[in-house]
């Protein structure tokens, strides 16, 4: 549990459909009551961390990258936010917090806004306490993973085309030596 | 919204057939419900099932029959309405006899009201009964029922999250059918490998291991390129080959000189690419290959949808779980309207007409005198358009929009015009209802009950939820009603659509052992041939033997031919046509609806940025698109998804089919729907 806490959660942007279930997952993973009929009732609105653009035609989720040197990081005055060594990620502490939106200047995502009523910043917190944060485990087509997963389902595909590839049969151009009858 | 009912119904728009359950409140349906109990979409919902309520209660939903006048449209009750249709259909058998009418039948309607449609064509005495299969897998009923003796896909879509390697061949599932999609990507989660060939990248390409984009219509020489492949590496399944198939030796000759090479020269696909591809699909250990609009609307249909099966067969993927050859219906009934025999050439459970013997079966089990069927095909749904006005006097179009959904669509609407009786029967004023002389109020999904079979073969009861607005009636009533008119009575006794059912479980023996009683219960609906009342059913086809007489399936030679309008000096550019996720066909239902309409609300064209920056048109500029046949203006979206030479439009909107041409596959009868010369023409004035 503690290892999947911190891994970033990757997007498979071929994937998404635009349904938005991370958006609401989200809202309803930082909501004070935790469920979704109590969610919907709250004052101020529980407010979502991930955000689903529709861009250049294709729907893309977008949510707080955690930077290990990050620019929201190195603009806060007073140190509210922070990389946690330990948790690997960009960590916001609201008492230290003065609400300068510095770093809602800074971040180049856009993923960082003023949290209207839910302390003064809101940002991905990776949902601490939960196997897996709240977005990836909502989200249908799996465009949502978690880091290793991204990584080793990548690796996989292209170490299965490489071993294809060397036992695969004679190269392309051979078929021409083998004698097909060929019209250049 | 407690004290609610839910009622599961199935969803009225593509061939997955979702479960919908309905919430009825005070005779109304006042919300939905996700069905996550169903085996089909376990709760999940695509777009157009999430709106489908907003088709259904819609405020322009015809109330009553709408008879034409000098002044407009003047509402008239049913009884005149129907003496009037009845009337009418009656001078046009006396004066030219009934090959002079013709039924649009709707694979939108269910099974019953299909079965009706034909039945009322046939008993009048004429084979001129068609529908929308004919504009879309006519030519997998053609292509395929002499191969595997069964025009239908092979196993349930399920089966494709249980594949090694799934190859699409003009198929863009992930839009058209998304709730089907999520077994590609559970396939793909597991390890399987995506192929998909189409024009376009599409969604569904997105997600591809090896994307092909091929030229539109060379479909047949990427198949024939695989196969070589296939043959000359020794990757084919020699002893199913033996045990399971006739005709290896004239297929394998017909390939031999069809290399990548070749192919690569007329499909604009890189030689190692289609090798890459024919390795896969052959050496994964089950294979899928899914086909769609791509491969069947072409004057070439019939044997490119042969050579798709010719290339499972050589493999061995047939007659397996997670294997199988996949044609993807579009829409909810269509399977169901072709099995009921709503189709020129064909009686109920595909018994041909040119067949004595199934004559003589149909003229006992309907009561007719010796000989009242004929011998000869009727016309086809293109055929009865274009002799519509000429050799055709009446038209009865039953949730059918030619004018929107034909070829050369303009021609048609001119030809609609002629008619002495244009009868429709439809949910709203479509452009077809437009030219009506009368048009009669139908019932949607929801308000009528009946049995559906999507794209698995698999027969689902939906039953009725609500009343129909207004006067509206669903169609085996306005059917049997008009029957009765024509003072055929005797051969329409039926009081519910659970009569029709008892009717055609004793003529389709595919259907045998479907009782009302059976279907309404039964959870997962039952996949057909269910001969008997206590047979499972039959998910997978093919399994032991095929359907044919010898129970071997029979391979085809492949022989590839250009496409019958290649792009010139006047038209350069190569127009193809598909649908956008949040529109369904003719558009009548989902451009209606506020909250599709609103996201997809105007047609638009693709075009690759070279051709865009030659022609001078800019990303949102209006553009005219021109064929020999018409000229429509649409919204230009220059994007890199489609390749240099091809413009890709929808064809929801009614512009796009005036473009598009009216020539015939000779077995299909299926229209070449998806290439058409065009020239592009900046349009002036429009500012920058």
């Amino acid at each position: 549990m503690e290892q999947s806490v911190k891994e970033r959660v990757m997007v498979r942007l071929e994937r998404c459909t635009g349904c938005r279930s991370c958006e609401i997952a989200c809202r309803v993973a930082h909501s004070r009551g935790g469920t979704l009929l109590t969610a919907v009732l709250e004052e101020p609105k529980p407010s979502r961390r991930i955000f689903v653009e529709q861009a250049a035609d294709s729907p893309a989720p977008f949510l707080c990258r955690h930077c290990e040197d990050a620019p929201c990081v190195r603009c806060c005055p007073t140190g509210a936010l922070a990389f946690d060594e330990d948790s690997r990620l960009v960590v916001y502490t609201e008492p230290r917090c003065i609400g300068c939106h510095a770093c809602v200047m800074a971040c180049p995502f856009g993923v960082i806004q003023p949290g209207r009523g839910n302390g003064y910043v809101v940002k991905c917190d990776r949902c601490p306490g939960r196997d897996q944060p709240a977005c990836v485990e909502a989200c249908p087509t799996k465009a949502l993973v978690l880091e290793s997963r991204f990584i080793s389902d990548r690796r996989l595909r292209t170490v299965a085309r490489f071993v294809e590839a060397a036992r695969g049969g004679p190269p392309v151009e051979d078929m021409l030596a083998s004698g097909s009858p060929q019209t250049p | 919204m407690n004290a609610a009912t839910p009622v599961r119904t199935v969803c009225p728009y593509c061939a997955v057939g979702c479960h919908l359950d309905l919430l009825v409140e005070n005779g109304r349906v006042a919300g939905l419900e996700y069905a996550v109990d169903s085996p089909v979409n376990g709760g999940r919902l695509c777009a157009k099932g999430h709106a489908a309520l907003e088709m259904l209660n819609h405020p322009d939903r015809l109330q009553h029959p709408l008879q034409r006048s000098a002044t407009g449209w003047v509402p008239v009750s049913w009884d005149r309405a129907l003496d009037t249709a009845a009337e009418r259909i009656g001078k046009i058998l006396a004066a030219h006899g009934p090959d002079a009418l013709a039924f649009l039948s709707t694979a939108k309607g269910s099974n019953e009201e299909n079965y009706l449609v034909q039945k009322l064509a046939r008993v009048l005495g004429t084979h001129n009964v068609d529908h929308c299969a004919r504009l879309c897998h006519a030519s997998t009923l053609t292509g395929l029922a002499p191969m595997l003796g069964m025009g239908a896909a092979t196993n349930p879509l399920s089966d494709l999250g249980r594949s090694d390697c799934l190859f699409f061949v003009g198929s863009n599932l992930a839009e058209n059918h998304p709730v089907a999609f999520r077994w590609v990507q559970e396939a793909k989660d597991r390890g399987a490998r995506i192929l998909v060939a189409d024009p376009r990248r599409t969604p569904t390409a997105w997600i591809a291991d090896l994307h092909l984009p091929l030229k539109p219509g060379t479909d047949l020489a990427l198949l024939a390129a695989m196969l070589h492949v296939i043959f000359q590496e020794g990757l084919c399944d020699d002893a199913f080959i033996a045990q399971r198939t006739r005709g290896v030796e004239a297929l394998r000759a017909s390939v031999k000189d069809t290399d990548p090479f070749w192919a690569a020269r007329l499909t604009g696909v890189p030689a190692r690419d289609i090798v890459r591809a024919a390795r896969l699909y052959a050496k994964a250990p089950r294979a899928s290959l899914i086909y769609c609009m791509g491969v069947t609307q072409h004057v070439l249909g019939t044997e490119t949808v042969r050579a798709c099966a010719d290339l499972a067969l050589v493999t061995g993927n047939v007659g397996r779980e997670g294997s199988g050859l996949f044609p993807v219906r579009g829409q909810d009934n269509v399977q169901g309207a072709c099995d009921m025999g709503a189709l020129s050439g064909l009686l109920p459970g595909y018994r041909p007409v040119s067949d004595p013997n199934a004559r003589i079966f149909f003229e006992r089990a309907w009561g007719l005198p010796a000989g009242t069927l004929g011998a000869v095909p009727g016309l086809t749904v293109t055929e009865m358009e274009q002799a519509a006005g000429d050799r055709v006097r009446g038209l009865i179009a039953i949730g059918e929009n030619p004018v929107v959904t034909s070829p050369d669509s303009r021609k048609t609407q001119e030809n609609l015009k002629r008619l002495d009786f244009l009868l429709v029967v439809d949910l709203f004023i479509t452009e077809t209802a437009e030219l009506a002389h009368l048009v009669l109020p139908a019932a949607a999904w929801a308000e009528k009950s009946g049995s559906r079979t999507n794209t698995d073969r698999r027969v689902q009861w939906s039953p009725k939820a609500v009343h129909p607005p207004g006067e509206a009636r669903p169609d085996w009533k306005i059917l049997t009603d008009l029957a009765h008119r024509l003072g055929l009575g005797s051969f329409f006794p039926y009081t519910c659509p659970e009569d029709v059912l008892e009717e055609i479980r004793r003529v389709v023996p595919a259907y045998g052992g479907m009782s009302p009683r059976r279907l309404a219960t039964a959870a997962e609906g039952i996949a057909w041939p269910c001969p008997e009342e206590n047979h499972p059913g039959t998910p997978v086809l093919h399994e032991h033997r095929f359907a044919t007489e010898d129970g071997l399936a029979r391979l085809y030679p492949v022989v590839f031919r250009e496409v019958p309008e290649l792009p010139d000096a006047d038209f350069p550019y190569c127009l193809t046509t598909g649908r956008v996720t949040l529109h369904y066909n003719s558009g009548a239902m989902t451009r209606r609806s506020p909250s599709l309409g609103s996201r997809s609300p105007y047609l638009f064209v693709e075009i690759h940025p070279e051709d865009a920056a030659r022609e001078g048109i800019r990303h949102g500029e209006r553009v005219r698109v021109v064929t020999r046949r018409g000229t429509m203006e649409a919204r230009a979206h220059v994007t890199g998804s489609i390749g240099p030479g091809v413009v890709f439009a929808p064809f929801h909107f009614p512009e796009t089919n005036a473009l598009t041409q009216n020539v015939l596959d000779p077995a299909a009868k299926i229209p070449e729907f998806k290439t058409a010369a065009c020239r592009l023409e900046k349009m002036r004035g429009t500012g920058p």
